[in-house]
């Protein structure tokens, strides 16, 4: 591996810009991170090129480990945004810069500028000064710069970043082309996903500090882990359906959906469906479908962008099950794209009312769809309702947050979702009851609950270990925090309990990597389970607890602990029937 | 040189054009004619023994060595300064930033009474460094201080500004392409402040050639050893004696010319070559 990340972690005042990544590189390889501004990518990749000291973690460049080097000693090519050329010196005398630090002699340092101004095709530029070349051929000059001497690495921290849409377009080809020619690897630092399907061979897309996934463009875009990378790589809509025994549904109409999963605990359960704008059918009649059917829509908006039609549509039906990338208050749109010769088969005008199908829809692997408030009144749920924590979330995730005061048939079986509820007196009792009629989550909080600084994940059973790893990682993609996985055991060395809890962190662990691209820390609390686990948050800055049980009635016990000796701790109560 | 005339918001390049040459006739030629037409009238022998006086040689001396050695002096300290001020967040850095004017606005009298009484034989500072065998307030050396700290802000000032828009990428890029950081301050920070350290430079030492009142104070007034030139002028005119005043006077201005169109010829050669204001 040509570059190698540890659970890399920056603070700034105490707040991680970079949150735990780990990462892999290959050698010759052009990866590009991708993420949008105050994502922590530029700061990643100034911590490669050791711009930037960091908290945790190791760096490696092939093989060596350079957390603890120097930005003069690692020798990476680094290419800035704003070019940073030596204005007071030549082309010829800013490409010669590293060769003459090292003292290589004046005809060496000859050749290898002339070989390098032939590389980013600028030769015959040697004596200008950096203030008499445009803005691409300045960048072209940065990066030839930034090959002198040979270096492993290349870095590029948003290079077209201050260009003009054409003079990118060159300046992308070149980068590539240099890239192909010399075979070395190159990280390059974009928020723009155009930019990143042209160059990459391997995407990496951050956001809040978090390597959410990593891979091959193509894979990223039709099949997302998370919301985030859905709606940030292209144009999504975001469908909440139902996935039962039979498959997934629509409101009432069964969907063809790639990625099924199993059921978990056996029950029907709300997953989020991801419906990119040019994979929607529009037709007159539902007969004249070729794929499957998701209900009628009025047209409320027309685009035309050249080569594609946009339309914004408004769903007749099952509106609050819809969210676009379009972001708030989009609430039951769903944005479509048609090529021409589409839009000349059914022309359509403001006002139309068409039928729509799904050509492919993928399922999100993720267990938290959306929220359904609980509570005794009105005044009470809407103020839960608004509580820091669930915005905050509810805006991440685009999804909704629905209301339930006590109305018959006003339950988790009839509103799937997260259900979630006060954290008062009695709460625990509120919340067993929620998981027996079938919800699957409980979120415990009160309504002045904020975003959590670190999310703690505890586990009663082996057997809940696995939904409480999706539940964790699902809210660790929408919040800044920290991860860390507890296991309780005896204080004694000889224990064999204690040998047993390592283990299964361990396996936690890799489980989170490998399923999930979660980093976590892990955490050994002496003691015995409820009691070591109140005295060890107790210690903590602002946790949210995640917790696992296969049994509710031991959930309820432990969670009556809790809270009567924390009654300010927010918890996500998981709960997965054991299988037998 | 060909006239070159940009559309602008002021209007007219005929009035703006008119002005400055007047306003530069009329306040700064006219009365420079005057002083030389004043030491012409005397006829050239005795003009030649005014100005080569060995009085007034030593003045001379000691007014543009000590002037140099303070731009000099400012050149270091000023850019410390200027550094300390831009780089670094600590409190009391705008009450730092405020008291670096405070020798602008002091009438210069003042300044020189201040010196006087920390480095006097007596003073604060100057009564341990007189046991050392260094002598201060009428010396070279305090005329050398004085001179300093009337200079300091003429440094601080034009640097100041230069590099705060010096942009820090341009550091970081050095040390990814292995420069040591001294290997970055001389090769790439300083050269490109040059022309606000040659500025500062220049008007530090133009103020402190022309500068009298603090001088006075702490300089003693000592012919041969610490007379300065502006103070053997007015020497000259209590004695009534206008014709030499003026003589000197034109010595003074002629080699303070010389000096200041050599440091502008410098800094434009400079500045064309940072800004490429020349395309070919």
């Amino acid at each position: 591996m040509s570059i190698t990340l540890e659970q890399v972690t920056k603070r700034y005042q105490g707040q991680p810009v970079v949150n735990d990544v780990s990462l892999s590189v290959a050698e010759g390889e052009f990866f590009v991170l991708l993420g949008p501004s105050g994502s922590g990518k530029s700061t990643l990749l100034r911590a490669i090129a050791g711009l930037v000291d960091i908290d945790q973690g190791s760096i490696s460049l092939h093989g060596n480990d350079v957390t603890h080097v120097g930005a003069r000693q690692r020798g990476v090519g680094f290419v800035f945004q704003h070019y940073a050329l030596f204005r007071h010196l030549t082309v010829a005398e800013n490409i010669e810069f590293a060769l003459r630090v090292r003292r290589m002699k004046a005809a060496d340092r000859r050749a290898r500028r002339a070989e390098l101004l032939k590389l980013v095709a600028l030769e015959g530029m040697d004596q200008r000064l950096p203030a008499q070349l445009s803005g691409g051929q300045q960048q072209r000059v940065a990066v030839a710069r930034a090959l002198a001497h040979k270096p492993q690495v290349l870095l590029l921290d948003e290079p077209f970043g201050a260009l003009d849409a054409k003079i990118r377009e060159e300046l992308r080809w070149t980068i590539r082309s240099v890239q192909r020619e010399l075979g070395i690897t190159t990280v390059l630092v974009t928020h723009d996903q155009e930019e990143a399907f042209a160059l990459a061979d391997r995407i990496g897309v951050m956001n809040l500090g978090r390597l959410l996934e990593v891979g091959v463009p193509r894979d990223l875009y039709a099949r997302p882990a998370t919301r985030f990378v859905a709606t940030f790589l292209g144009a999504a809509n975001l469908l909440l359906a139902q996935q039962g025994p039979e498959g997934i549904r629509f409101g009432s109409t069964p969907l063809d959906a790639t990625m099924r999963q199993p059921l978990s605990a056996g029950r029907e359960h709300e997953v989020v469906t991801v419906l990119r704008p040019e994979e929607l059918e529009l037709a007159a009649q539902r007969e004249q479908l070729s794929s499957s059917y998701i209900g009628r829509a009025t047209v409320e908006e027309l685009q035309f962008t050249g080569a594609m039609e946009r339309l914004r549509l408004r769903l007749l039906d099952n509106q609050n099950a819809v969210q676009t990338s379009a972001g708030n208050g989009a609430e039951g749109r769903i944005e479509a794209t048609r090529t021409q010769p589409e839009r000349r088969a059914l022309p359509l005008a403001i006002g139309d009312t068409v039928t729509l199908g799904a050509r492919r829809m993928h399922v999100l692997p993720t267990p938290l769809s959306s929220f359904v408030v609980y509570g005794t009144d009105d005044a009470a749920t809407l103020e839960l309702a608004q509580a820091p924590l669930l915005t905050t979330l509810a805006a991440r995730m685009k999804t909704r947050v629905a209301t339930c005061t006590g109305a018959p048939g006003c339950t988790p079986a009839a509103m799937p979702g997260v259900a979630v509820t006060a954290a008062t007196a009695g709460a625990t009792t509120h919340a067993a009851e929620l998981l027996r009629t079938g919800a699957n989550e409980v979120l415990l909080l009160n309504a002045a609950t904020d975003v959590p600084q670190q999310i703690c994940m505890y586990w009663m059973d082996e057997a809940a270990r696995h939904a409480t790893l999706a539940v964790a990682a699902s809210l660790l993609r929408h919040l800044p925090a920290e991860a860390v996985c507890i296991a309780v055991a005896p204080a004694g060395r000889r224990d064999p309990r204690r040998g047993q809890a390592l283990r299964a962190l361990l396996d936690a662990r890799s489980e989170a990597r490998a399923a999930h691209a979660l980093e976590t820390r892990t955490e050994l609390v002496p003691g015995e389970a409820p009691q070591a686990l109140v005295d060890y948050l107790a210690t903590q800055p602002s946790p949210l607890l995640v917790l696992g049980s296969a049994d509710i009635a031991a959930a309820q016990g432990a969670l009556e602990h809790l809270a009567a000796r924390l009654p300010a701790l927010p918890v996500m109560l998981v709960y997965r029937e054991a299988r037998h | 040189m060909r006239w070159r005339v940009e559309r602008s918001v002021i209007p007219g390049f005929g009035i703006t054009f008119g002005f400055a040459t007047f306003f530069l006739g009329a306040l700064v030629l006219l009365p420079l004619t005057a002083l030389v037409m004043k030491g012409a009238g005397m006829d050239w022998t005795r003009f030649f023994a005014v100005v080569t006086d060995p009085r007034a040689l030593a003045s001379y001396r000691l007014t543009f060595g000590a002037s140099l050695l303070a731009a000099l002096i400012n050149i270091v300290f000023g850019f410390i300064v200027a550094w300390t001020l831009v780089r670094y967040r600590f409190p009391g850095r705008r009450f730092i930033d405020a008291i670096i004017d405070m020798p602008f606005a002091l009438p210069t009298a003042v300044s020189g009474l201040a010196l006087t009484a920390v480095f006097a034989g007596n003073g604060w500072i100057g009564q341990y460094l007189e046991p050392l065998g260094i002598k201060v307030a009428y010396a070279p050396l305090g005329i050398t201080i004085a001179l300093t700290l009337i200079g300091m802000p003429f440094v601080v000032r034009t640097v100041q500004p230069a590099l705060e828009e010096l942009p820090r990428d341009v550091e970081e890029a050095a040390a990814t392409l292995g420069a040591s950081p001294a290997y970055t301050f001389f090769r790439v920070i300083l050269p490109a402040l040059a022309p606000a350290v040659l500025t500062g430079f220049t008007l530090a030492f133009a103020r402190a050639v022309g500068e009298y009142g603090s001088i006075t104070f702490i300089a003693g007034n000592i012919p041969y050893k610490t007379e300065i030139t502006p103070l053997l002028i007015i020497i000259k005119l209590d004695e009534y004696d206008y014709a030499a005043a003026a003589a000197i006077g034109c010595v003074m201005l002629a080699i303070s010319f010389v000096m200041l169109l050599a440091i502008n010829l410098l800094q434009a050669w400079g500045r064309r070559r940072i800004s490429g204001a020349v395309r070919r």
